[in-house]
């Protein structure tokens, strides 16, 4: 049983040390190959992920969890990391050797990212939650050459030291003030005190909550973003942007809507503080942004911005929304990361100049990149218009009894329109403006089809999206929470 | 039967998508398709209206495919007179903007699909029965705008010193703006009604559990003002002239003359039914703001010297007259907003479709320049004085007809503000009159410029047809407009108003009568 439960991990691991190992054998130059074999195995677990039956119950000592929302996670986990593989091949010619070791930490990253689906208890938290930041610390400043990589593995050590202190810290707090570190138990005795919640108790939560807001680049953790995005090897920031995010959200619904969900009163007041904040940040500093990866860094906080929302809500509306809006916002980010990759190989620059007229190089990059901007901008018919749709419905739910939602929503939508402006204004450096040189950009095969796979699933999730919000809703019953 | 209307609306869009197979060095193809697709769905609207129940006032045609279950979304289409009168209208304004797109060459494949797209999101709206597809059509539509606009645009430079880029920009986002902030108000109202998108559930839920009148005061003004950066309410109208003016011809028509009107059919549609007390507390403040749109605008479009500004302004001051209308709350003048919405959308669609003829050729549409044109294109000069008598309310067309009844409303309506009203409106019409008349004289009459002796006239059958196509509505609907009011007056009396039709009869059609003219009160001017 217990293999069962943890046979996704294992299979990942496996695949890590393989790759290591033959790295040692016969050294990756290109690595093109070995990338895409990588990416195809991934993508087959991900496949057989479909296979598994969730089961009731807790495994290890109720540390772990195979529920359906653990499932639910995992294959998101899957699916941006088989992604992240082939764009990682793309880029490979670009890391200046040592190719099996990217893409065994990038294994390794992901291996901790489906254990942090499964998190039940603080202390498995933090393992996994380190599995994934420390493959991040040497991911971020993999291009060891280039200045801006080093500072963003830089800023993203020394920021994510900061924060696992902060994480840790407040998990000795919560245990201090519950004496538990399970997240079932730790709900127990909540609900069996009452909803008293004592200074312990809230100190504990606002230093974890600190914690996890550095994983989704959340105020007040938010700074790294742009930075660590703009100069990390692109596959990375897009890692970062999809995988790590995700975890991190994963672990805040875990983490807020078990273990803490007794004294929700405390905490969704400061998330929905949060919330805004963020959402105002992200939109507004993406506004003079002329480098691409920079531009989407600050975009990310945004959206962290827009999940939370979801978590702010405390209902089951918001939680299905936030898992609707990552399960997207994989296919879109990873569609825009791609495209960016495929053109920057030419261009060689990360300036939004360098699109001019992309339309008229290279018309399925241009395709892309615009349906994914469009997506993660919230527009009809795509998936991202859908995700946003969900999340201002769970808002407006609350907001019957409570009219900070509607100032919520409210803020919500005036970061939607700011957002607008700004990924139009790549639209129009793609569509409206000439090229300054006509000749075409090249995509490679394999580039093509998942570029196409990404777009179909855009605008697929995006018209019929009741799947998606089916599975959704399985996985954050769990919870069992009230609407 | 059910299908044909699932079918007029979606047809655009799947030959947009159908039009990806074609390769794009096959122009006839590309365009043949096109318009095969919006004349098709002109043809099935038509066919559609043919079979309408007109004594029957609520939806018709009406299917639903279960959507997102566990949110309670349903794709589920239909029309009552009042969507039925505007899906004519987009089907109409579709079709001739289609055939007046033949200039386009540049990126000709990309153009047709996003006009297509397009239309498909203008009709989706009208005929949607579920706030989820209605919202999603409603934001269906802005995109394409944005490309078409931006691409295929052209702004003279003029002292406002504006690009084509920043109008579209701008356009989009006061669009979206406004269509995010209705979204909260229809949010706010689905969990009220217990969790249906579906508008006569929704409607028949707050029959039996009306909002609370508080409740209802302040989600009202989310639907209204939201709605109403679209429908161009005063002050949140200036991405309308700039966005219109940068326009590529068929989008200015389709957004002039169709887009704009989803916003006050949003009003119509959703708020004012749903949200009856929310509506009586904000209807002064409407009729005041619709009276700024009618002389503002009116006023404004007085010192434009660019045919597409003056068109433009022209459209915002229209638009007044037609949120005056949904302003008074009765019958006739609701039932005239609608009728106005149809001859307003016609008419403005027109006069865009023949300033595109001569600023193709000419490449100037700047009235002090141009003059006597007249001498050397004579169909399109005759229409475009029949389009500027239209517009200024002359009998025998539908805007005059439509005004009337407004004007009627607003004065039935009885309090002193909405007598006072009615009367900055009336003469709203003399400054209507003067701009068009000037434009139209300064433009087409008086001696002929040499420069201009090369421009051609719409000569032959394909040319012409999409203005006579547009001239014949304006005046079928202005000679006999119980063709559609009567089928508007039923539908506004059960379904937004909830109010016995027949008590809602007394004045309502007798006064456009052809007899009748004459003696009403609009010739004050």
């Amino acid at each position: 049983m217990r293999l069962y439960v943890t046979q996704l991990e294992s299979l990942l691991v496996i695949l890590a040390i393989v790759t290591l190992l033959s790295a040692a054998f016969r050294p990756l130059r290109q690595g093109r190959g070995p990338g895409f074999v990588l990416a195809g195995l991934v993508g087959l677990m991900l496949v057989y992920s479909f296979a598994l039956q969730p089961l009731d119950g807790t495994f290890f000592h109720g540390a772990y969890r195979f529920d359906p929302l653990a499932l639910y996670l995992k294959r998101v986990f899957l699916l941006g990391t088989a992604l992240v593989l082939v764009m990682s091949t793309e880029f490979a010619r670009r890391l200046s050797g040592a190719v099996a070791e990217f893409y065994a930490l990038i294994l390794l990253s992901a291996t901790g990212m489906l254990l942090v689906a499964s998190v039940n208890d603080f202390i498995l938290l933090f393992v996994s939650l380190e599995l994934v930041t420390i493959s991040f610390y040497v991911l971020t400043s993999y291009l060891r050459r280039q200045l801006a990589s080093l500072e963003a593995g830089a800023k993203y050590l020394i920021l994510g030291a900061l924060s696992s202190g902060f994480t840790a810290y407040g998990i000795a707090w919560l245990f201090g003030a519950t004496g538990t570190t399970n997240f079932d138990q730790m709900r127990a005795v909540l609900e069996a005190g009452g909803d008293a919640a004592t200074a312990p108790l809230v100190l504990g939560m606002v230093l974890v909550l600190t914690g996890l807001g550095f994983k989704i680049a959340s105020v007040p953790a938010q700074i790294w973003a742009p930075d660590v995005y703009q100069g990390a090897p692109t596959p990375v920031t897009a890692f970062l942007a999809v995988g790590s995010k995700a975890a991190g959200f994963a672990l805040l619904l875990r983490v807020l809507l078990a273990g803490l969900l007794p004294v929700s009163a405390v905490w969704a007041p400061l998330v929905l503080v949060l919330a805004a904040a963020t959402l105002l940040y992200g939109n507004l500093g993406a506004l003079p942004q002329r480098n691409i990866k920079r531009l989407l860094g600050y975009s990310s906080i945004g959206h962290a911005g827009y999940m939370l929302m979801g978590i702010a809500a405390v209902n089951t509306l918001g939680a299905a929304a936030v898992m609707f809006y990552l399960a997207q916002y994989a296919f879109t980010t990873l569609c825009a990361f791609l495209a960016i990759i495929a053109v920057t190989n030419v261009t060689g620059t990360d300036d939004v100049a360098g699109f001019a007229g992309l339309h008229r190089r290279a018309p399925i990059l241009a395709a892309a990149l615009f349906i994914a901007l469009l997506s993660l901008a919230g527009i009809p018919p795509l998936s991202g218009f859908f995700a946003k749709f969900f999340l201002f419905a769970a808002v407006i739910e609350r907001a019957a009894d409570n009219w900070h939602y509607y100032a919520l929503a409210g803020v919500g939508a005036v970061a939607v329109v700011i957002s607008l402006y700004f990924y139009l204004r790549v639209g129009q450096a793609i569509y409206l403006q000439e090229p300054a040189t006509a000749e075409p950009i090249p995509v490679s095969p394999v580039a093509r089809v998942s570029l196409y796979v990404c777009m179909i699933a855009i605008i697929g999730i995006g018209i019929f999206q009741a799947p998606l919000v089916g599975a959704a809703l399985r996985a954050v019953s769990v919870f069992g929470l009230t609407d | 039967m059910e299908i044909i209307l699932t079918i007029a609306v979606l047809l655009p869009l799947v030959a947009a998508f159908g039009m990806f197979a074609v390769p794009a060095s096959r122009p006839q193809w590309i365009r043949g398709l096109a318009i095969g697709a919006t004349g098709a769905s002109l043809l099935l609207t038509l066919c559609v209206f043919s079979q309408f129940d007109r004594a029957h006032g609520g939806y018709q045609f009406v299917s639903a495919i279960r959507w997102i279950p566990q949110l309670g979304v349903a794709l589920k289409l239909g029309v009552d007179g009042i969507s039925m009168t505007l899906l004519l209208l987009a089907g109409l304004v579709a079709f001739a903007g289609t055939l007046v797109s033949h200039e386009i060459h540049h990126r000709q494949k990309e153009y047709y699909i996003l006009f297509l797209a397009l239309a498909t999101g203008i009709m989706g709206t009208f005929a949607a029965l579920d706030l989820f597809f209605f919202y999603f059509f409603y934001e269906l539509a802005v995109i394409p705008m944005y490309l078409l606009i931006g691409i295929y645009g052209s702004l003279p430079a003029g002292k406002h010193g504006r690009t084509k880029e920043y109008a579209t920009m701008k356009l989009t986002l006061y669009l979206t703006a406004g269509a995010v902030l209705a979204l909260i108000g229809l949010l706010a109202m689905y969990f009220a009604a217990g969790r249906t998108f579906d508008l006569a559930a929704i409607h028949e839920h707050f029959r039996h559990n009306p909002l609370p009148a508080e409740t209802q005061r302040w989600i009202f003004p989310l639907l209204l003002f939201g709605f109403g950066f679209l429908a161009s309410l005063w002050p949140f109208h200036t991405w309308s002239p700039l966005g219109y003016a940068a326009a590529p011809t068929a989008a200015s028509m389709m957004h002039a003359g169709v887009l704009k009107k989803l916003g006050a059919y949003g009003i119509i549609r959703i708020a004012l039914p749903l949200l009856p007390e929310g509506a009586k507390a904000w209807a002064e403040l409407l009729a005041v703001l619709a009276i700024m749109n009618i002389l503002y605008a009116g006023l404004a479009a007085l010192l434009q010297r660019d045919w597409k500004f003056v068109i433009g302004y022209s459209s915002v001051s229209h638009m007044g007259y037609v949120l005056l209308g949904i302003a008074t709350l009765n019958v006739i003048g609701v039932s005239g907003a609608v009728l106005l919405m149809f001859a307003h959308g016609v008419m403005a669609a027109l006069t865009f479709a023949l300033i595109g003829w001569f600023y193709h050729q000419t490449h100037n549409r700047f009235v002090p320049e141009l003059g006597g044109l007249i001498k050397q294109i004579p169909f399109i000069g005759v229409c475009m004085v029949m389009a500027a008598m239209a517009s200024s309310g002359l009998p025998g067309f539908a805007n005059f007809a439509s005004e009337l009844m407004v004007f009627i409303g607003a004065w039935q309506q009885g309090s002193t503000l909405f007598r006072v009203a009615t009367i900055c409106a009336v003469w709203g019409i003399v400054v209507t009159a003067t701009y068009l008349l000037w434009a139209v004289r300064a433009s087409f009459f008086g001696p002929l410029d040499a420069k201009w002796s090369a421009l051609r006239d719409a000569v032959s059958f394909k040319h012409r047809l999409p203005f006579a196509l547009l001239i014949a509505a304006l005046l079928v609907v202005g000679f006999w407009p119980r063709l559609l009011s009567d089928v508007i007056r039923n539908s506004v009396a059960t379904a937004v108003l909830h109010v016995q039709p027949d008590a809602a009869d007394d004045a309502a059609a007798r006064p456009a009568a052809p007899g009748h003219r004459a003696s009403s009160p609009a010739r004050a001017d």
